[in-house]
């Protein structure tokens, strides 16, 4: 696909004896013990996460208050709190607020992506055993703390905010009944058995620039790194870590097509009642109806929003490239599934494997809101092949592949043809001679070189 | 319903799919579903304490 994105994921850490309270210095040390060939000296020169892209500065950004209080008034972690590594794949791996997280190379390529994203369980799963952690690749600890799985995806300035939010935000609430990786219970609102996204139950706002508290549908941070003045980096907060190789890449697909419509002003045009209100009817619709009111006395479902979508695309943008023409064959056939008969998404969709998954339990244990229920759901995102739930489907030839394993190995050592391939590169050739390096560029013996975003794909 | 997703599937462009690198992914064969007391036995031996020790931070 024609363009560049890329997927950040906050793992979940549990260590023995470990607490909210510990976890900051708990996820540095994990970072620390990273194994992969790697640089130090991270440049945050780059950074404005208050800078909106509707055209102003946040003064401020929200705080969880459970957090401010783990905290006592002190910054856990000190001057290198995030310890951040830079990797001989270009990949970012540090600690963020108490979780490990790791951010792929830019890639421009759907499996790429995928091989980069499951590069980076083996990675943090390495610098997890190191420490003797567990990594969970999920969204939420069941008591009201959520955590993201944030996408990357490079754009161009004059694709405005309006557009972008108006042409987006019907498929990101949408997209959750093909790439939600479904939750036992709710932490928000009304209760239920089972939902179908992670992340639901924490998305308060439209729209807005906070990330960790008053979670916005579409985030509005404007940090594009890239020149500014071409480029927006289109963050997308609202979707969740998923097992399913297929999600990854769907998940990634579909808003690449979603933009690759705005671009053309050929997006399909909804307008929703209520947006926050609508990523949880829909999440949480055990009867699969997903309605969404548009008006007082007219509403529409979303399958209808997805195909949409498809049909816009199937008309614009068949034939566009390889990878994009399988994004609309996997959305045409999911579609049909999910109307037809939505179990049949089990063997691709995290939500669906998961719902069979734990219904052969729920009938063992009594009841889905349970400890042991939601155990379960948690070992389905252990990242540890030897101990995920995950890993059984997948053993068993339940779970679609999409890359294979030396693939993802080679990803480990190996950056995709992007500028990232020129960040791995002096990563590997001058680690020790770095004095500063991000995603826009690296300065070594005190001369700065850009990594160009045109040219390397 | 099953008549709109027959239009669906008419309207839409069969996948080019090109040799090479521009390859998109493909699809893989799944084998059908079974051994479900062989996962019964896998999911009894998960700790059952396991969620409710679990407590994080938020993040982003």
């Amino acid at each position: 696909m024609k363009r560049l994105f890329g997927i950040e994921t906050e793992y979940g850490l549990s260590m023995p004896d470990g607490n909210p309270r510990t976890q900051v210095n708990d996820s540095r040390r994990l970072v620390a013990a990273c194994t992969v060939p790697h640089a130090l000296g991270w440049d945050y020169s780059n950074e404005d996460p208050r800078a909106d892209i509707r055209g102003f500065r946040a003064t401020h950004l929200s705080q969880d208050p459970v957090d401010a209080a783990f905290d006592e008034g002190a910054r856990p972690g000190g001057a290198d709190e995030r310890a951040d590594r830079i990797l001989v794949n270009g990949a970012r791996f540090y600690n963020d607020h108490g979780h490990p997280e790791y951010a792929t190379p830019e890639c421009s390529r759907l499996l790429d992506l995928v091989a980069h994203d499951r590069a980076g369980e083996r990675i943090a799963l390495a610098a997890a055993k190191a420490v003797g952690a567990t990594l969970y690749k999920n969204n939420s600890d069941y008591s009201g703390a959520s955590y993201g799985t944030h996408e990357n995806y490079l754009v161009p300035r004059e694709m405005s905010y309006e557009r972008m939010a108006a042409g987006l935000l019907p498929l990101l609430i949408s997209r959750q009944l093909f790439v939600g990786a479904g939750k036992v219970g709710s932490e928000a609102g009304r209760p239920v058995e089972f939902q179908l996204s992670q992340r639901a139950d924490f998305m308060t706002e439209v729209a807005g620039v906070d990330t960790l508290y008053r979670r916005p549908i579409f985030n509005t941070r404007d940090e594009p790194h890239a020149d500014a003045a071409r480029w927006i980096r289109l963050h997308v907060i609202c979707g969740d870590a998923n097992r399913s190789e297929w999600a990854t890449a769907m998940k990634v697909g579909m808003v690449s097509v979603a933009l690759d419509l705005i671009e053309i002003d050929e997006a399909p045009v909804w307008r929703f009642a209520d947006p926050v209100r609508a990523f949880s009817d829909l999440s949480k619709d055990h009867e699969f109806c997903w309605k969404i009111a548009l008006g007082r006395d007219s509403w529409t479902t979303g399958p209808d929003v997805l195909e949409s979508y498809l049909a816009a695309a199937g008309k614009h943008l068949a034939g566009k490239d390889a990878e994009t023409d399988w994004v609309l064959s996997e959305w045409n056939d999911a579609l049909i599934d999910l109307r037809t008969d939505p179990t049949r998404l089990a063997d691709r969709a995290d939500w669906a494997a998961k719902r069979a998954l734990l219904a052969t339990y729920a009938e063992d244990v009594g009841k889905w809101e349970t400890d042991a229920m939601r155990a379960a759901e948690l070992e389905y995102h252990d990242i540890d092949p030897a101990t995920s739930l995950f890993d059984v489907l997948v053993d068993m030839g339940r779970m679609r592949r999409l890359v294979e394993e030396a693939r993802i190995g080679d990803c480990m050592a190996t950056a995709p043809n992007t500028r990232a391939k020129h960040r791995g590169q002096v990563v590997a050739e001058q680690a020790d001679r770095i004095e500063a390096i991000g995603w826009r560029r690296v300065v070594v013996g005190g001369k700065a070189v850009e990594f160009e975003v045109e040219g390397t794909q | 319903m099953e008549t709109r997703m027959e239009r669906r599937e008419r309207d839409l462009p069969q996948p080019v799919r090109k040799p090479g690198e521009d390859e998109g992914p493909a699809k893989r064969d799944v084998k059908k579903p079974g051994g479900n007391d062989e996962l019964l036995k896998r999911l009894r031996k998960v700790d059952p304490d396991r969620a409710k020790k679990y407590r994080q931070r938020s993040g982003e």
